[in-house]
């Protein structure tokens, strides 16, 4: 097996994902980083954020986590060969006032990685720029957009169903701007 | 009133205080029901991790606020709402009718 300290995010993301399932805890991979897998790095998130599936004791999970050598601080978990830092924000998995319908699995050396779908994780940052009017969320969903093949008629029916249609109009445009750089 | 549901009577509080306010911090709602900071701060904690609220720094307070991206934020706000209809008139008007204009540094 790779040392932690050569992993790259999404070696490391399924090699914690394959610790826990080991343990029977499994866990997707939201967040941050799933922008920075979906956006190829082009946003560098240093937070891997796993919601966990089901009501595993919080114990069971540190145990898990101590037994590949991340340790927890405060809500986070660290380990000594990595800057990447592991956090379990609550459940459960939405995206906005909606259920994740998609997981997405992906294959890695170090094991399986469950993560959301590119579309999902679009979502998820427009619900932050909907609620927070946070333009940074706004720029990253952009960038998972340019990478991968969206139907943006769904990200439309999402926000509609969220009571944000006319917001969604608005950036539209924004989101259908074609990358012609590289 | 909602305390045996969500097993705790501070949790309730702090719920019922943030739906009002619409933002709150640890001693505001803590001097708001006369009780101890220690309970109020616990569950503010418990209650971000859980992602139902979130929170901001504001100068040295930290603000928390109902999050609006919880998977059950609508209903929640319903069943508070609902809990909140029950409760004296004299504490809700208190908790509704709170100064929320501006209001000038050097001003009486």
């Amino acid at each position: 097996m790779k040392p932690v300290a050569k992993m790259v995010r999404a070696e490391l993301a399924a090699y914690i994902q394959s610790q826990l399932r080991a343990k029977g805890i499994e866990a997707v991979l939201t967040g941050g980083s799933a922008v920075s897998i979906f956006s190829g790095e082009k946003y560098v998130s240093m937070d891997l954020d796993f919601v966990i599936m089901g009501y595993p004791k919080r114990p069971k999970i540190r145990d898990a986590m101590q037994e590949i050598g991340f340790h927890q601080v405060g809500r986070h978990f660290k380990h000594p060969e990595t800057l990447w830092m592991v956090e379990f924000p609550g459940g459960p998995l939405s995206v906005g006032k909606q259920p994740v319908a998609k997981i997405d699995t992906l294959e890695y050396e170090t094991g399986t990685l469950l993560i959301i779908s590119p579309a999902d994780c679009i979502k998820d940052r427009l619900a932050a720029f909907y609620y927070w009017d946070d333009r940074q969320a706004l720029a990253q969903a952009i960038m998972v957009v340019q990478e991968n093949r969206i139907n943006l008629s769904e990200i439309a029916e999402w926000s509609q169903e969220e009571g944000k249609l006319a917001e969604f109009k608005k950036i539209e445009p924004l989101l259908k701007v074609v990358k012609t750089s590289e | 009133m909602l305390g045996p549901l969500l097993n705790s009577e501070n949790k309730e509080r702090v719920l019922i205080f943030l739906l009002a306010r619409g933002e709150g911090y640890a001693t505001e709602i803590a001097r708001f029901f006369d009780t101890d900071l220690f309970g109020i701060q616990n569950q503010l904690d418990k209650l971000e991790a859980g992602g139902i609220l979130v929170s901001k720094k504001v100068g040295r307070t930290r603000l928390y606020a109902l999050n609006p991206r919880y998977a059950f934020m609508d209903e929640l706000k319903s069943l508070l709402e609902k809990a909140m209809s029950f409760y004296p008139e004299k504490l809700r008007d208190k908790l509704i009718m709170n100064r929320r204009r501006p209001i000038m540094r050097d001003k009486p």
